[in-house]
């Protein structure tokens, strides 16, 4: 039982609502950009280093900025330990994310460079993906990259034969359908989408239609964030 | 997938190209927008593997073996056998496809078709059980991509859900405190069968089994996967561009028709390797 | 009329026939942001003023280096950007230069400092600088400091009102490098009053009072210093 008979789910929420979300910007001093978030347990800090000179030399791209992406899962932000080692899992999901990204930035503009997102899970929860990809998006802002629009992420899900907004840890694991969606929200388009489990259609166009309406919160945190850092939250974002 | 050599001009002009066809509804190769290429599976191309499924799409071609141990479970599933999908893009299937370690185009494949023959139940693991706790059927489908010309997604899925539905496994019972091989051969616990129908994004418009041209110049790769009863059971997006939302639903429509016909040719295969 | 505005990346600056300038980008006749930043609409064209980012070279630059390796032709330094600068031998000791002649290192060493200028530069290559033109050459003596590039505007100031402020009020010189790479050089009490301005303006860019804040700063100095 993930949802009571009142609707409740296990950490108190209702079907649509978010887990607390904080972000803040800069954290990393070395770093060109960071930002570091809390979404629900999830604590992760990601750094942007770039555009700089590229290493391998070869690897260089003519005429555009080559994006690197690395998400990575602290040993100790698991129940059990996590082999520090790159999983599959691990590789397959910084692949995805640097795909997420990668349509906001302008990459044309720094030809013969490179762009490190290290996205670094020092405890996980549900959702560190989209978790990740919203802190990251807000990282590339800090470091000055020319970008077309932030990047948000969230999850939706099917929980208990309910489709809800936002799976934490068990819902994550026990749930009957996972899928993150990244969206860019001036420009709407759909940046990331990944799905697992069993959805009729009825019910994967309505958890989608969720995953689209509720993206909108998390660009309006992210924002908040921006605004704190470089205007020190002195105008209201509308 | 960074099969195919890429040239920034040829690409541009290619698109462009593309995109005047796309606007008439045809496609360089002569196909409509939702037109699969000829699928030819061939079932039990491999002898000594449990279960095997030879898979052309066009020009792509993908051979997939199963092999089967008893081993310990996972110690989170002690009530399940395991199945573990690993794809490998060879050095003969491209001059740019290098021997090495899976990059994470390979890995990304191993893992989405993974995801959709798990996430549907395909494989009944339940019943792969010869212990419980101790010792379980592990089946491994391994997948081997033979020549690079797009849309290995389909592919490397028809292949790896060709040789499950065709495998037939050493039988193994618990005697004496020990597991011994009956001699007999069984088939697996079959409960679903998932189709995978993949689409390439090129400014907004969805074509299926995109070739290898196709797929060098498309903004976005969109695999869904539909079980048995026309619900979906996996999905991923992929590419470094981006796409429409309501292109999404669009895709979702397609797979589910796509899905019926993709069907029946692998259903027919099996058959005739049967037979 | 100019009118300011907050903006992050992708935000919608203003719609209407207006031009979009350095760090906006337009579809149809919106105007959006790429970058987080203070924008400007006013005579026809709309701008942001970037408050974060790495120095990226622009020909005509003037650029404070760092000589981090030398060939028989070249010294590469770096200008604080992801791209080396270039100041090839020919620029500096003429046509006749043959590396027989001439040994680079006796002119310049690995960890000078140069104020050089940026003579070209795009997509396919590294910008090649020049030390030829007033002022520009190697710097002696100084603090070096390094703010962020995109504050540099603000630091110079209306026609350089800000340099001039700090000059004045610290009795030291300032040179700044529009890489955001600074050298200030004299009295020890000066420099650190220079760089104590150098660094509120750097943290308060994006406000309109900036200059108010400097002048209170540096008031309040004046008075300590009359109290003695």
């Amino acid at each position: 039982m993930l949802i009571d008979e009142k609707g409740i789910r296990t950490d108190g929420r209702k079907w649509n609502e978010l887990r607390p979300i904080k972000m803040e910007v800069g954290v990393l001093k070395n770093a060109d950009g960071s930002c570091y978030i809390e979404f629900g347990k999830n604590k992760i800090m990601v750094a942007v280093y770039g555009p700089k000179e590229v290493h391998p030399r070869h690897m260089a791209l003519s005429d555009r900025c080559l994006l690197r992406c690395r998400y990575h899962m602290s040993p100790f932000s698991t129940t059990t330990r996590k082999n520090p080692a790159p999983s599959r899992r691990e590789i397959e999901i910084s692949k995805v994310l640097r795909e997420a990204l990668e349509p906001s930035l302008i990459l044309e503009d720094y030809p013969r460079t490179a762009i490190d997102v290290f996205v670094e899970i020092l405890q996980s929860d549900g959702g560190s993906r989209c978790a990740g990809i919203t802190a990251a998006s807000v990282a590339l802002a800090d470091a000055g990259i020319n970008m077309r629009d932030l990047v948000s992420a969230v999850a939706v899900g099917k929980v208990d034969g309910k489709i809800v907004l936002d799976l934490n840890d068990v819902e994550d694991k026990e749930g009957e359908a996972d899928m993150p969606v990244a969206i860019m929200p001036n420009l709407n388009r759909v940046t990331l989408f990944q799905f697992e489990g069993i959805l009729t259609k009825e019910e994967f166009e309505k958890a989608y239609e969720l995953a689209l309406k509720s993206v909108k919160k998390i660009y309006k945190i992210q924002r908040e964030a921006l605004y704190e850092k470089y205007f020190e939250g002195e105008v209201k974002v509308e | 997938m960074s099969m195919v050599k890429r040239s920034a001009i040829v690409d541009k002009l290619r698109r462009k190209r593309m995109l005047e066809l796309l606007a008439e509804g045809k496609r360089i190769d002569g196909r409509g927008p939702l037109d699969y290429r000829k699928l030819e599976v061939e079932i039990g191309a491999i002898e000594k593997a449990e279960g095997s499924a030879l898979v052309t799409l066009g020009n792509t071609k993908v051979v997939a073996g199963v092999k089967v141990k008893v081993e310990e479970p996972f110690p989170d599933t002690p009530d399940k056998g395991i199945l573990i999908v690993n794809a490998e893009v060879l050095p003969v299937a491209s001059a740019y496809a290098e021997p090495g370690p899976p990059d994470e185009n390979a890995i990304e494949l191993s893992r989405v078709t993974d995801r959709g023959v798990r996430a549907s139940g395909m494989v009944d693991l339940s019943k792969l059980v010869i212990v419980e706790g101790k010792w379980v059927y592990s089946i491994f489908v391994d997948v081997s991509v033979l020549n690079t010309d797009g849309n290995l997604f389909d592919a490397t899925s028809y292949a790896v859900v060709s040789a499950l539905l065709n495998a037939k496994i050493p039988k193994y019972v618990f005697e004496d405190g020990e597991v011994k091989e009956t001699g007999e051969v069984m088939p697996l616990p079959i409960s679903n069968v998932p189709i995978s129908v993949t689409m390439a994004s090129i400014e907004d418009k969805l074509v299926v089994d995109p070739n290898g041209e196709e797929e060098g110049v498309m903004d976005a790769r969109l695999t869904l996967v539909v079980d048995e009863e026309g619900r979906l059971c996996a999905g991923q997006k992929g590419g470094s561009g981006s796409l429409r939302p309501e292109k999404l639903m669009e895709a979702v429509e397609i797979a589910i028709n796509k899905s019926k016909e993709i069907r029946k040719v692998i259903e027919e295969a099996v058959k005739v390797g049967k037979a | 009329m100019v009118k300011r505005k907050y903006v992050v990346p992708g935000d919608l600056i203003v719609e209407g026939d207006l031009r979009a300038s350095t760090n906006t980008f337009k579809t149809g006749n919106r105007i959006y942001s790429l970058r987080v930043g203070l924008a400007e609409i006013g005579n026809g064209s709309v701008r942001v003023i970037p408050l974060s980012g790495t120095y990226i070279p622009r020909v005509g630059d003037v650029v404070v280096g760092e000589v981090i390796d030398i060939s028989a032709f070249a010294w590469q330094l770096d200008i604080n950007s992801c791209f080396y600068g270039y100041l090839t031998a020919q620029s500096v000791f003429g046509r006749g230069y043959s590396p027989s002649k001439y040994n680079l290192s006796n002119k310049f060493k690995i960890g000078d400092l140069l104020l050089a200028k940026i003579q070209s530069f795009d997509r396919t290559r590294d910008p090649m600088l020049s030390i030829s033109g007033p002022g520009l050459g190697p710097i002696e003596r100084g603090v070096v400091i390094k703010v962020n590039a995109m504050k540099v505007p603000r630091l110079i100031g209306k026609k350089g009102s800000m340099i001039r402020l700090i000059e004045s009020a610290t009795k030291c010189k300032v040179i700044l490098g529009q890489n955001g790479v600074i050298v200030v050089s004299g009295e020890p009490d000066g420099v650190s009053k220079a760089i104590e301005i150098i660094r509120l303006v750097e943290s308060k860019a994006h406000l309109a009072e900036l200059n108010r804040m400097v002048k209170e700063l540096i008031d309040s100095w004046g008075v300590r210093d009359a109290d003695r």
